[in-house]
């Protein structure tokens, strides 16, 4: 399964920028540019495995039982788990921190995209995933940072799948990854019904402080 | 330390570490303390494979990595050389194996790079004490990380000092270094070999073997490859010993002499490789020569382009800027020249009255991670020079040493320690030589010193001196003589600062282009100019087609391509656009022409406070109302900047004290947290809104932040953190300013804070975006 970025959403990145409505032309126009600009400069790159899951929740072969609550109901009767790393790599990193010295606006623009590439790039590995692993069902991606999930157990993610050595990205002391547009995440393969298939308010790590949620209105999750 | 022309290495280690029982995921260097017996089997399997030098298991073994381990880096190292000893027979070397520190570096990280350097010898100075025979660092991917590791073995021990990094199929590696710029760098550093490691399989890497050959001459090289590559679902290779050997036998013809392998390696791989590999009759290659920035090497052979602007010589903008400490302005003039053509910058920061040694280092730090240039480190001073080339991630070039005895005697020991290429400028004790054979004498004194140093005469630039015909006419006909003699009989390559010539003179660019083009004609290989003058670039162009070295005039009939009239824009004239207007629009130019016409008319505070505040007020209110977005703010912020910039220059030139701020503020991301856009789109609003920003950067620890408010007087203090795991180093930077007694208010911001929240850490007030930013300061300065 390799990386595929090959579009970026612009209601998506618009999103980010806390723009739900139709956007004014030069912006739209603006946005325009940047996606081509994000879209050439992008290197995705991603690094999974899948770890049959024993009954206490501790991953087979490690020494790694994911922490929190919320994580192990998320994965309840999944047999399998995989975990996943994937970035956008330096060069989008650089592109956005140079753009930052030469147009703040773009840059902010350049961000969003980014931010949106990086979902895309996920969404796509996901869609591959289950494609490769049907019938079995596919619970909704879960990051540490999410619910009691903490931001610590990085570091294990790191170590099994050998993120540095094989994509690139690093660990800062408090668990925060760079290049910043990277994701980690486990996935529980062959979800029982009624297991958590997609995102939605009720499990975003964004919920308590969503600024669409702050003004009554979602940013388009189901 | 003589290699034989085939030397076999080891293979992985932690395969087999794991393969012994070891549990996914654990810190494999800490067995060589619990389990040292499983750790030395791996090694004497490897010494019974063939192996004669076998890699300590210390990949990960410092300090960052150790921390809340419980055991020291010496007490791990020591055991590691002992259970690789304990293995090897008395023709095997012991090489002290250093992954990277598993922190990025600066820009991209946080970590300083003379931290990198520290970290790097504790772990160097534990091997050699422990008796490792040579150093070899591995699976890096930041030239700056290499380079480190390379000071701290050669400024702390005595071992022979191998790299090897990785590289991904493109050719570069994960921060985008090239063979290249890998080999300019650590061959001018003085490594013993170099290669490439884990990666990709062998067949992978040989092209990009053939080109680090190309760029480092006979220096060895190592390659130690993954086992092909692995399958994603299990993390298993898949390759046979007996395929990953056939793959590495060709090799041998491209300068490869240490062979081995990396991840999913074993002892079967290397016993392979000692059945097959054989010597092999050398490929020849066009060796070449250059200097380099991390992301992009420049050939030598060609000419390029050195731009001039970094230099305060008669620029007052430029010195107040470095006086200041105001390095986006330097970036600036750098992306300009970048944009215009320019290959190589010459950076000069000599000013009286500044510390050039620390504002070097710094412009370099800055230019580095923002433009793909090598630079040339233009200054007298040898401390300068040594500040700037440690900081510098690349092979640079010095600008200069001359025919003096100190000068000889000071200035190239540096560029050799540090590999740099340098410019030998042809005068000496006597002053300025008057005739061109004086000049080629100098220059082969220089050349002669500079080889006897250890410099290599394809790292010296050969600078004639320009003089100019207002005063001195005759001169110019012995500068382009002694150029031709140098290019042609001494065979070196040659700079010139071009511009010199017209200096004084009417039509400055007519005069120095044409001097320009006989010196090109002459040998010319580095002009130095202003890539901004168009009539020097054209010359430049032509050129370039004239020689063949713009094949088929491709780049000629692009530049000129390019200079078709563009289709003329569709916005109004700007006569008939207001101020507020033009700023609600985000148009820059406009805003500027604007204001300088208004100016004519207004007193500058009068436009202030009639024409620039009230269209940012307007764009804040649209922005409220939603018909506006941030990114129009912020260009609109960008626009009234421009303004602001204009209002401030004519109050500087009327000869008022200090040019008009709204008000001081500090900005930084605390501590712990590195995502730190927001902050600098706060910052650069409020720039443009008129205020003096003082930006500390991103993980900012909170004694910084207190003595930077307390010595700066600042009244305002604005702090951001993005995650829930960082905004208890917020709390803390709060609670220290206000034990501190520095009377301020504090402004927090930042995805996960509230109101409520921002309250409850004892902040004065939380701004949910830039725009309440502005509002906010505006609340605290009345203006």
């Amino acid at each position: 399964m390799n990386p595929r970025l090959t579009d970026i959403d612009p209601a998506e990145a618009l999103r980010y920028l806390g723009c739900t409505d139709a956007p004014p032309e030069a912006l739209r126009r603006d946005l325009d540019r940047c996606r081509a600009r994000l879209l050439d400069c992008a290197r995705p790159r991603l690094v999974w495995r899948s770890f049959p899951r024993l009954p206490d929740g501790r991953l087979e072969g490690t020494d790694w039982t994911p922490a929190g609550a919320d994580i192990a109901a998320h994965l309840r009767g999944c047999p399998h788990v995989v975990v996943l790393a994937a970035t956008l790599g330096a060069e989008t990193e650089t592109l956005i921190r140079r753009a930052q010295r030469r147009d703040m606006a773009q840059a902010l623009l350049l961000d969003a995209c980014a931010a949106a590439a990086m979902e895309h790039v996920c969404d796509n590995f996901c869609a591959d995933l289950a494609a490769a692993s049907a019938p079995a069902r596919l619970t909704a991606r879960y990051s540490p940072g999410y619910g009691d999930f903490p931001l610590s157990e990085q570091r294990h993610i790191f170590a099994l799948l050998d993120v540095t050595r094989r994509i690139g990205v690093s660990l800062t002391e408090g668990g925060l990854m760079l290049p910043q547009k990277s994701v980690t995440a486990l996935i529980g393969l062959g979800a029982p019904e009624g297991a958590r298939t997609a995102t939605s308010c009720d499990t975003c790590p964004a919920r308590a402080h969503c600024m669409f949620r702050k003004e009554g209105r979602s940013c388009g999750t189901p | 330390m003589e290699l034989p022309e085939l030397t076999l290495l080891d293979g992985a280690m932690g395969t087999m570490l794991l393969a012994a029982g070891l549990p996914a995921g654990a810190a494999p260097e800490l067995w060589c303390l619990s389990a040292p017996e499983t750790v030395t089997a791996v090694h004497r399997a490897y010494a019974e494979a063939g192996s004669r030098v076998l890699y300590t298991n210390t990949f990960g073994a410092n300090r960052v990595k150790l921390a809340g381990s419980g055991h020291s880096v010496a007490e791990v190292v020591t055991a590691a050389v002992r259970c690789a000893r304990a293995a090897a027979g008395p023709d095997t070397l012991v090489a002290l194996d250093i992954g990277p520190i598993g922190q990025l570096l600066e820009p991209l990280g946080t970590l300083p790079f003379e931290d990198a350097i520290d970290i790097f010898r504790e772990t160097v100075e534990a091997g050699e004490q422990a008796g490792a025979d040579l150093v070899v660092f591995e699976t890096l991917s930041d030239l700056a990380e290499a380079r480190a590791g390379v000071l701290a073995a050669k400024e702390h021990s005595r071992l022979p000092v191998w790299v090897t990094m990785t590289f991904e199929a493109t050719g570069r590696s994960f921060l985008g270094v090239t063979p290249a710029s890998m080999a300019l760098s650590l061959c001018g550093l003085g490594v013993e070999a170099l290669g490439f490691n884990c990666s990709l399989g062998p067949a992978e890497l040989l092209p990009l073997v053939e080109e680090l050959r190309a760029w480092s001459g006979d220096t060895p090289l190592i390659l130690k490859p993954n086992a092909g590559l692995p399958d994603p679902r299990s993390g298993a290779y898949a390759m046979t010993p007996a395929d990953f050997a056939a793959a590495m036998a060709p090799a041998a013809a491209l300068g490869v002499r240490c062979f081995g392998g990396c991840c999913g390696t074993r002892p079967d791989f290397i016993a392979a490789l000692g059945e097959t590999l054989r010597p092999l009759p050398r490929k020849p290659v066009q060796r070449r020569y250059g200097v380099c920035c991390a992301t992009n090497a420049v050939d030598s052979s060609a000419v390029r382009v050195v731009g001039e602007r970094i230099n305060p010589t008669g620029k007052k903008r430029l010195q107040q800027a470095l006086r200041e400490g105001d390095l986006d302005y330097v970036v600036r003039l750098a992306l300009e020249q970048q944009d215009a053509g320019a290959e190589i910058l010459d950076v000069n920061v000599g000013l009286p009255g500044t510390d050039e040694p620390k504002l070097l280092a710094a412009v370099v730090r800055a230019l580095q991670e923002n433009v793909d240039l090598p630079l040339q480190l233009d200054s007298s001073d040898p401390a300068a020079l040594e500040a700037g080339l440690r900081a510098y991630q690349g092979k640079a070039i010095v600008n200069s040493v001359n025919g003096t005895a100190e000068s000889l005697r000071d200035i190239l020991p540096l560029c050799k320690r540090y590999g740099a290429a340098v410019v030998g400028l042809c005068l000496d004790e006597r002053g300025l030589p008057e005739t061109w054979e004086q000049r080629v004498e100098i220059a082969r004194r220089i050349r002669d010193a500079a080889m006897d140093a250890g410099i290599p005469q394809e790292d010296l630039l050969i600078d004639c001196l320009t003089l100019t015909v207002s005063a001195q006419q005759e001169q110019a006909r012995e500068t382009l003589r002694a150029l031709r003699f140098v290019t042609e009989e001494l065979g070196l390559a040659s700079t010139l600062g071009v511009s010199n010539v017209a200096f004084g003179m009417p039509r400055r660019e007519t005069l120095t282009a044409a001097f320009l083009t006989e010196a090109l004609h002459a040998g010319l290989r580095f002009p130095i100019v202003n890539p901004g003058t168009a009539l020097v670039m054209d010359a430049i162009a032509a050129h370039r087609v004239l020689s063949g070295q713009d094949a088929g005039g491709e780049a000629y009939l692009r530049r000129f391509a390019a200079r078709t009239p563009a289709p003329a824009p569709e916005q109004k004239h700007p006569t008939e656009m207001t101020v507020q207007e033009a700023i609600l629009r985000g148009l820059k130019a406009e805003t500027a022409a604007l204001t300088a016409a208004a100016l004519e008319t207004m007193q500058p505070l009068e436009l202030i406070e009639t024409l620039l505040i009230p269209a940012l007020d307007a764009v804040g209110a649209q922005y409220e109302a939603g018909t506006l977005y941030l990114p129009q703010l912020i260009k609109a912020a960008a626009a009234a900047g421009e303004g602001f910039a204009l209002v401030r220059a004519k109050i500087a030139a009327q000869g008022d004290s200090d040019a008009p701020s709204r008000g001081k503020i500090l900005l930084a991301t605390v501590k712990g947290d590195v995502h730190d856009i927001g902050k600098n789109i706060v910052r650069a609003v409020l720039e443009n809104y008129g205020y003096t920003v003082l930006d500390l950067g991103r993980d900012v620890p909170p004694e910084r932040i207190v003595d930077c408010a307390v010595r700066q007087s600042v009244p305002l203090v604005g702090l951001s953190a993005l995650m829930t795991t960082t905004v208890p180093a917020m709390a803390e930077t709060i609670a220290a300013l206000r034990q501190s007694g520095h009377d301020c208010r504090i402004l927090v911001g930042g995805a996960v804070l509230t109101e409520d929240y921002a309250r409850q850490i004892g902040a004065d007030a939380y701004a949910k975006d830039a725009k309440g930013a502005a509002d906010y300061a505006r609340e605290v300065f009345g203006t």
